[in-house]
């Protein structure tokens, strides 16, 4: 299905046929539908947010600070995510590697009373290594992507708990021993009168920088060029088997971010955090309308699909609507989303 | 109070308020923002994670409870068992602006900042079950919970005085380890014990709190000692999958098997002691009616203090009692 690494099959059709996506309507409401998804989410939210003194509880700055928040580390691996399925690949392994990045991040300070400097680049190193090792084994082997990052989720969780020797660990801030530097606190606190959440900080600068990164730079385009046809990418020069583990090293290194700010919002690393947030990063892409089939897909796409699905369990909550519909409301705009995406496949195909 | 001492009191707490907001959210004597037994409050329940059956037993007492006082609406967020879930549901809760929070935290540590930003915001805050970081009375409005350790201990000096009185060997099965509960009721239950001289616990085993692997531990445990008299299950899922391995060996009523927990329903001990497959269950209290009962005083009359900690006993289940409360329970 997906992840075909080295050959491709020449008489495949290119996923990537531009034109026809300029003159179709449905594609162009495909290539946005996680935009427009996002819109209706908050005309919803608005329409159905308690009122409280006169002002809808829905739009109150603490109250999109709070969605932000709440979706800050998937948002941040779903960014990196994109990268990866536009190359027709996949990354099983990211919330683990937040868990094994969190505990590193909370031993490295607590037990070896590392600084925070040396310790961020340590992680973020070590992230974007097991990154890299994954998309260089699943490249070099000839190896569906699937398979080498679910041995990887079980590594990154087996690593994590050796490091943390089988415990959580807790980060309490201070001088000496045993305590972290109080700087690394920052990560759970808000700004600007206490209003902006650091971590949701961190997840806006990242999506900007990758927006950027996917949609101006040659690296960018090499990504588009390998998933929507590895063969042409192949013989007009671009590097495939680099550009191949360069994504699977941005995924790791985004977990490692991610982990950092998990480990600084709530003083904690434990080697199950992070379980089953590679889902939802996943949902969060599928519903940006990125196919998994490679070679399509829109970073901003990503970025409202995850900030979608945030509002979403905002505004239920708020009306204290219970987490199953939540659940199935999810479902419903995922089958949604690759229903669209498939309809639109099929007529490009028949062009 | 009369009318003019009352409106007395409000244009104090007027010309007061900037200096006690100074000073911080609770202000006037009194704990909650607004209080009294005309109002409409909202309480909050941010449980840690509905998956679990002690969990649900709780939400169920505190929906059921919380129904006979009018003046509360009951509103209960599932963490899911996920601290980042949980986080954003307290955050909910403050933009809510509810007018009391009660919360089971999934693990402490992480959920330390959130109970933070809600006693900032001036929300009465009570921890159920399971505590953050800090003390109660300052860093949280205070704490309703069992003593694992306790209800261990008496699980103990039960098998010691009443099931094995002429001594005998004994069994324990362990819930997660590491966890703190399943080292709390570990150790009160073998402290318990000791108070018979003449009793040995033989082997000691992690079950993980699964029937399913209480059955495998015990059905090994009753291979190597055949002449065990008492299992000691540090919940109730265990002792009905050591029940089952006891069953499987031949040995049910040679066996005695205790629970922990005292869950209701046709899963849970109570039924289990009833029937007379267990021989006691200890109760591990829901603590909702005295976590409702510190609202109260919180919301409906304007309390300007609380005990700041409420430990709720614990209530042996034996074929005594069994029967009644199974009943009771089914209505």
């Amino acid at each position: 299905m997906m992840g075909e690494t080295g050959t491709t099959i020449p008489a495949a059709p290119a996923p990537t046929v531009r034109p026809a996506v300029r003159r179709d309507p449905l594609a162009l409401i495909v290539r946005f539908q996680s935009v427009i998804g996002l819109l209706l989410v908050l005309v919803g939210g608005i329409v159905f947010s308690p009122v409280r003194r006169g002002h809808l509880l829905f739009l109150a700055p603490d109250n999109i600070a709070n969605i932000v928040r709440a979706i800050s580390e998937t948002g941040i691996i779903a960014l990196g995510m994109t990268f990866v399925i536009i190359t027709a690949g996949i990354d099983l392994s990211v919330g683990a590697a937040l868990g094994l990045a969190s505990v590193l991040a909370a031993s490295l300070m607590v037990n070896l009373g590392w600084g925070i400097l040396p310790t961020l680049v340590a992680v973020v190193l070590a992230g974007t290594a097991f990154g890299a090792a994954q998309g260089y084994i699943s490249t070099r082997f000839r190896l569906e992507a699937f398979i080498v990052t679910l041995a990887g989720l079980q590594v990154a969780r087996g690593l994590a708990l050796v490091v943390s020797g089988n415990a959580y660990i807790n980060i309490s801030y201070g001088d000496g021993p045993g305590f972290a530097p109080p700087a690394f606190s920052v990560l759970g606190t808000r700004l600007f009168g206490n209003t902006v959440p650091v971590a949701a900080l961190v997840f806006v600068a990242l999506a900007v920088v990758a927006t950027l990164v996917l949609n101006t730079t040659r690296f960018g385009r090499y990504v588009f060029a390998v998933g929507g046809n590895e063969r042409a990418a192949r013989l007009s020069g671009i590097p495939v088997g680099r550009v191949r583990i360069s994504v699977y090293a941005l995924t790791g290194f985004m977990a490692a971010v991610a982990g950092i700010v998990h480990a600084g919002q709530f003083n904690f690393g434990s080697a199950n955090d992070g379980a089953g947030y590679e889902l939802t990063a996943i949902a969060a892409v599928v519903i940006g309308g990125t196919s998994l089939f490679g070679g399509a897909g829109t970073m901003i796409g990503t970025i409202a699909g995850s900030v979608m699905l945030g509002a979403l369990a905002n505004i239920l909550q708020l009306n204290n609507i219970n987490a199953a519909l939540q659940l199935l409301a999810t479902g419903a705009i995922i089958v949604l989303a690759a229903v669209l995406q498939a309809v639109v496949g099929r007529r490009e195909g028949t062009r | 109070m009369t009318a003019k001492t009352k409106r007395f009191a409000r244009r104090a707490a007027l010309l007061a308020a900037p200096l006690a907001f100074a000073a911080g959210p609770a202000f006037a004597g009194q704990i909650a923002q607004k209080c009294g037994k005309d109002g409409h409050y909202v309480v909050a329940f941010s449980q840690a994670n509905y998956a679990e059956p002690y969990r649900q037993h709780v939400n169920n007492d505190l929906i059921a409870l919380a129904k006979e006082i009018p003046q509360f609406e009951l509103q209960i967020a599932d963490g899911a068992g996920n601290d980042n879930t949980q986080t954003s549901q307290v955050d909910n809760f403050i933009t809510q602006q509810v007018d009391l929070l009660l919360i089971s935290p999934f693990e402490a540590a992480p959920l330390t900042p959130a109970v933070a930003r809600a006693v900032k915001a001036g929300i009465p805050v009570i921890e159920l079950d399971r505590k953050t970081v800090g003390t109660p009375g300052k860093d949280y409005t205070a704490f309703v919970g069992g003593d694992n350790y306790k209800i261990a201990y008496e699980a103990g000096t039960y098998t010691a005085k009443t099931l094995l009185p002429d001594g005998g060997e004994v069994a324990v099965l362990e819930g997660l380890p590491s966890s703190t509960p399943a080292v709390e009721r570990l150790n009160g239950f073998k402290d318990g014990v000791k108070t018979n001289a003449k009793i040995k616990v033989v082997a000691e085993q992690a079950a993980d709190w699964l029937p399913d692997k209480a059955e495998t531990a015990f059905s090994a445990i009753l291979q190597a000692h055949p002449d065990i008299g008492v299992v000691y299950a540090s919940n109730d899922m265990m002792a009905a999958g050591s029940y089952l391995a006891a069953k499987g060996a031949g040995k049910e009523t040679q066996v005695k098997v205790i629970g922990t927990d005292g869950l209701p329903g046709p899963a849970g001990g109570i039924q289990a002691v009833a029937s007379g497959q267990w021989a006691a269950t200890f109760t591990y209290p829901t603590g909702a009616p005295e976590a409702l009962d510190l609202a109260k005083k919180i919301l409906l009359e304007c309390a300007a203090s609380v005990p700041d900690t409420v430990t709720v006993s614990t209530l042996a289940i034996t074929k005594d009692n069994a029967k009644d409360l199974d009943k009771k329970l089914k209505f």
